[in-house]
């Protein structure tokens, strides 16, 4: 795969009569006025470490669509009249349709977010938000579980390589704050391959809830012999049970309940707004948190995927508001610097499928949020286009941006870390001027 | 708003660190203080260190620590005993009521009898369950229209608890835990389907042979609305179903398919769907009769045989040679150890096809002494956690809906599992999730009640601290514990005043200790 250098990345082209006119005649809603708040507000009694860090590197938030995300309802290349050929029953109307209530919130002249999305439109207008479209890796897996795997450890089609990138960076950057017993943080009950081979790394699925319980008279000594008889255990069990001791501490210090967004953002009441929000939380508490892994499912769209009123406009709704609330919330009041990225590991056929759905394909959409991100643009490296011709075996949108580059950039410029060549191996990543 | 600083004081800065790093890696580290476990035998994965170019010529790659993950340990060296080796692999935890038995019948004689359930009087327990979740019984009619999918999924999830801890058919248990992973469907896709599939599909072949439960699951509803099966049809075929029955169900993943393969999969299987409240059937007129080759397999224009020709092509996958060995090393790593050895995947691939995928003859062959005398032990997913703390306390469970509670807040809720991959049973994907063991532990042993769960610590407070202790080595452990573990418990049980509660503590620190999250 031969791809341009940063030069030549474009803003997408676009048809004419969409030319002229500017991408906020078409956006919808008037971008937020986001207020900066207090770091350490009344939610949190207790600062839990004595010294507090000043960063210069951005907490990393990476979010995973599971299932296979079908980019070009994520996104839509409205321009692109195959679009509307290749998806009779399941398009997004133009943003130029009558139906106010179903048309597309358009992003530039040649792509727009379904309503669904509304959600990121204030961090779009704010220009913290960055779309970038037909991103994917190399390995072209239509396996879920092999395609998730190979994105998550940063190396295409290697089965012995078995940490993941975001473990990686931990291990090859110093911690921001020594002291800190949580450097990161996948919500989930098990650890994400993502975060495989970090030091002080843990899978915590709901943080408010983690305590060990019983006699509170006794509960120093329990955890003290407990403690003491994982001193002697393996790898990676030791490592684990310390973290949670110590994590444990730290957490009972941290007033869940209490919190109270800022900028008034509302998560909803999901599971990936509640993981955003302790994500949030934890990150503001100022424990020294580095990265932290969240995942969000519901996009293995095989029937019935309606971006407008059917199941992917549920999923994507849900996604959108958690999204849009993080980022009024931890990124706009730029306190802290947060990046943060979402992808999934591949998007769907370019034609739907007979159940008014789509099957596995190639490239998606990718999303990074962050003051430090070159937002408010839709790029691609070079928009494929969908006539038969141009899709990948003749079906899919064809990868021409691999998401590593877009994650190399970031770690290097956003978390400050040079090795590159040890997060993901034998890749000679181009910067595509995703950050700025 | 942070920004990148300056370059050159940043290099600095991560060299410094990276030394330190690199001077003591963490996972050689750890194995050569280990007092409990002796380095692992077996070789670690090969680091995958090569690293072309570092774009700012910052430390090359190899000075990092992999901290390559171990998949498994090597035998507590406390566990000695062979057939306290094999009661921790084929049941759901040891007690001491299995020790006995296993030291009454043997080795040989104790696994025959847990390979032919069917001669192991379990009325006990099926009475139980039959009285507790009736919906279990139903037919899918009744369930739907019972239209009530919370409770449907509440009573198949607490009762597979139930039967995991107290069915006297351990090892149809353990197998019954692994096809459900294999075959994974999730209830919040399908509802009260997956009813039917456990008991009809899974549980129905659970020992029997690989063909004829492939056969089923692939006529499973459940199975086919979970991927999407139901949908295909002729000129619009769904490749869901299609490809996991290639990909996770027999071959492998890329295993001698190609994505042509797929499509012309699922053009095959167009037609197999449901009917009514959940019947299979095979409806020709969603069925593509055009000709299709699949992996080679020609199958030409037909007109009714779109059943049949679908039936030809899942024997084919059944007997395919990857099959047995995907399927042979998927079992070995359930059954025996995470890294089976080449030999041992090839022996037990030789046995699977020789007996046309006959699961307990695959299951004994992989269950033969020697290799499990030199096996490492296996890390407990939660559920089998919970079961294994369940059993070794003898609770006795009225009510399982807090359980199945509990089972969500460790992490492994039973049938949600959303894709068809099913839970995984790696130590690096369950190791880090510790403390909401040790949080249920406490939970557990702290239950008294009649109505819900209660753990009786009579038997334990009859005697000295020393004899509780003894007592619970026996129970949890089957006798078997390191001296230091041993130390601990008597070093807390003694650090109070000897009572009901002292008692309760001790027991949730032998169920948390880290010997308990192995087998």
């Amino acid at each position: 795969m031969t791809i341009p250098p940063e030069s030549e990345l474009n803003d997408a082209t676009g048809c004419e009569e969409y030319r002229a006119l500017s991408r906020r005649q078409f956006v919808g809603g008037a971008g937020t006025a986001f207020a900066a708040a207090a770091l350490y507000p009344a939610w949190l009694p207790k600062v839990v470490l004595a010294s507090t860090y000043v960063s210069t590197r951005d907490v990393m938030v990476s979010v995973f669509q599971r299932g296979g995300a079908d980019g070009m309802s994520v996104c839509v290349p409205f321009g692109d009249p195959n679009y509307y050929t290749l998806r009779p029953t399941i398009a997004v109307p133009r943003p130029d349709a009558t139906t106010t209530a179903t048309r597309g919130i358009a992003l530039d002249n040649f792509f727009a977010f379904p309503q669904a999305m509304a959600g990121l439109v204030p961090a779009y207008l704010n220009a913290d938000l960055l779309v970038m479209h037909a991103v994917g890796q190399t390995n072209n897996s239509r396996s879920h579980f092999d395609a998730q795997r190979y994105m998550e450890v940063g190396k295409p089609s290697d089965p012995s390589l078995v940490t993941g990138w975001l473990g990686r960076h931990l291990a090859s950057a110093p911690p921001l704050n020594a002291a800190a017993p949580l450097r990161g943080i996948g919500i989930s009950a098990g650890l994400q391959k993502t975060l495989v081979g970090g030091p002080k790394t843990l899978p915590i699925s709901s943080p408010q809830n983690f305590s060990i319980g019983g006699s509170s008279t006794t509960q120093a000594a329990r955890v003290a012999a407990l403690q003491s008889d994982y001193s002697a255990a393996d790898e990676p069990l030791k490592s684990s049970a310390l973290d949670a001791v110590n994590t444990l501490n730290l957490l009972k210090s941290v007033n869940f309940t209490g919190y109270v967004p800022a900028n008034g953002a509302v998560y909803p009441n999901s599971s990936f707004g509640n993981a955003l929000k302790a994500v949030a939380v934890l990150i503001k508490a100022d424990i020294g948190l580095e990265a932290a892994q969240v995942d969000v499912g519901g996009w293995d769209t095989h029937s019935a995927q309606d971006p407008v009123a059917g199941s992917m406009a549920v999923t994507m709704r849900d996604f959108a508001n958690a999204l849009g609330a993080f980022h009024a919330d931890v990124i706009a009041p730029a306190l802290i610097g947060v990046t943060l990225i979402s992808m999934s590991e591949f998007g769907r056929n370019a034609k739907e499928n007979g159940s008014a759905g789509t099957d596995h394909g190639r490239a998606s959409a990718m999303l990074a949020i962050g003051k430090g991100i070159a937002g408010g643009r839709v790029v691609t490296n070079g928009w494929p286009g969908l006539a038969a011709a141009n899709l990948e075996n003749g079906q899919d949108l064809k990868v021409t941006l691999d998401y590593r580059d877009v994650l190399a950039e970031i770690v290097q410029k956003r978390l400050g870390n040079t090795n590159l060549g040890y997060i993901f191996p034998t890749w000679t990543p181009t910067f595509r001027g995703v950050t700025r | 708003m942070h920004t990148s600083g300056d370059g050159a004081s940043r290099r600095g800065f991560l060299l410094g660190a990276l030394a330190g790093l690199a001077a003591a890696p963490r996972a050689a580290k750890a194995q050569a203080v280990g007092i409990w476990h002796p380095p692992p035998p077996k070789k670690l994965p090969t680091p995958r260190a090569s690293v072309p170019r570092d774009p700012n010529g910052v430390s090359p790659a190899a000075q990092f620590p992999s901290r390559l993950v171990n998949e498994s340990v090597a035998a507590l060296p406390a566990w000695v005993n062979n057939n306290a080796r094999l009661v921790r692999r084929i049941t759901m935890g040891v007690s001491a009521t299995e020790m006995m038995r296993v030291s009454v019948l043997g080795y040989q004689e104790y696994l025959s009898k847990q390979l032919h359930p069917s001669t192991i009087d379990d009325s006990a327990v099926d009475a139980v369950v039959a009285a507790r979740w009736p919906l279990l019984s139903a037919t899918n009619d009744v369930l739907f229209a019972s239209n009530s999918s919370g409770t449907v999924q509440s009573q198949l999830q607490e009762a597979t608890l139930y039967r995991a801890a107290f069915s006297e058919r351990q090892l149809f248990e353990r197998m019954v835990e692994f096809w459900s992973d294999h075959f994974n469907i999730s209830i919040g896709k399908v509802g009260y389907l997956k009813v039917a599939d456990d008991r009809d599909v899974i549980r129905a072949n659970a020992l029997g042979r690989f063909r004829d439960l492939l056969q089923a699951t692939a006529k499973s509803p459940a199975m086919l609305a979970y991927l999407d099966q139901t949908q295909s049809r002729k000129g619009a075929p769904n490749q869901n179903y299609a490809r996991e029955l290639m990909e996770l169900h027999t071959l492998g993943v890329d295993n001698g398919y190609t994505q042509t393969d797929v499509a012309e999969l699922s053009r095959l299987l167009t037609g197999w769907t449901t009917t009514g409240t959940g019947t299979f059937m095979f409806n020709n007129t969603l069925h593509d009769t055009a000709q299709k080759t699949i992996m080679g397999q020609n199958f030409p224009a037909d007109t009714f045989g779109g059943q049949a020709e679908g039936e030809r092509f899942i024997d084919y996958l059944a007997a395919h040679p990857n099959t047995a060995t995907f399927i042979s090393t998927k079992l070995l790593r359930w059954l025996l150890q995470a890294e089976p050895t080449t030999a041992q995947i090839t022996a037990v691939s030789r046995v699977f096809r020789a007996t046309q995928g006959d699961i307990k003859l695959v299951v004994r062959a992989i269950l033969n002494e020697s290799w499990l005398a030199a096996a490492p032990a296996k890390f407990k997913r939660p559920f089998h956690f919970m079961v294994s703390a369940l059993r070794a306390t003898s609770a006795q469970v009225t009510s399982a809906t807090t359980l199945n509670g509990q089972l969500g807040g460790i992490g492994q809720p039973l049938f949600v599992y959303e894709t068809p991959d099913g839970y995984p049973d790696k130590v690096e994907y369950w190791s880090g999730n510790i403390l909401p063991r040790w949080s249920f532990a406490v939970s557990l042993t702290n239950s008294n009640s009649t109505t819900t769960v209660k753990v009786d610590t009579a038997p334990y407070l009859t005697g000295t601290a020393d004899a509780a202790v003894d007592r619970i080595i026996n129970e949890f452990y089957g006798g078997e514990v390191s001296a230091s573990l041993r130390t601990n418990l008597l070093t807390y049980i003694k650090g109070g005043t000897f009572n009901d509660l002292r008692v309760r503590e001790t027991m949730s620190l032998a169920l948390g200790a880290q010997a308990f999250q192995w087998y």
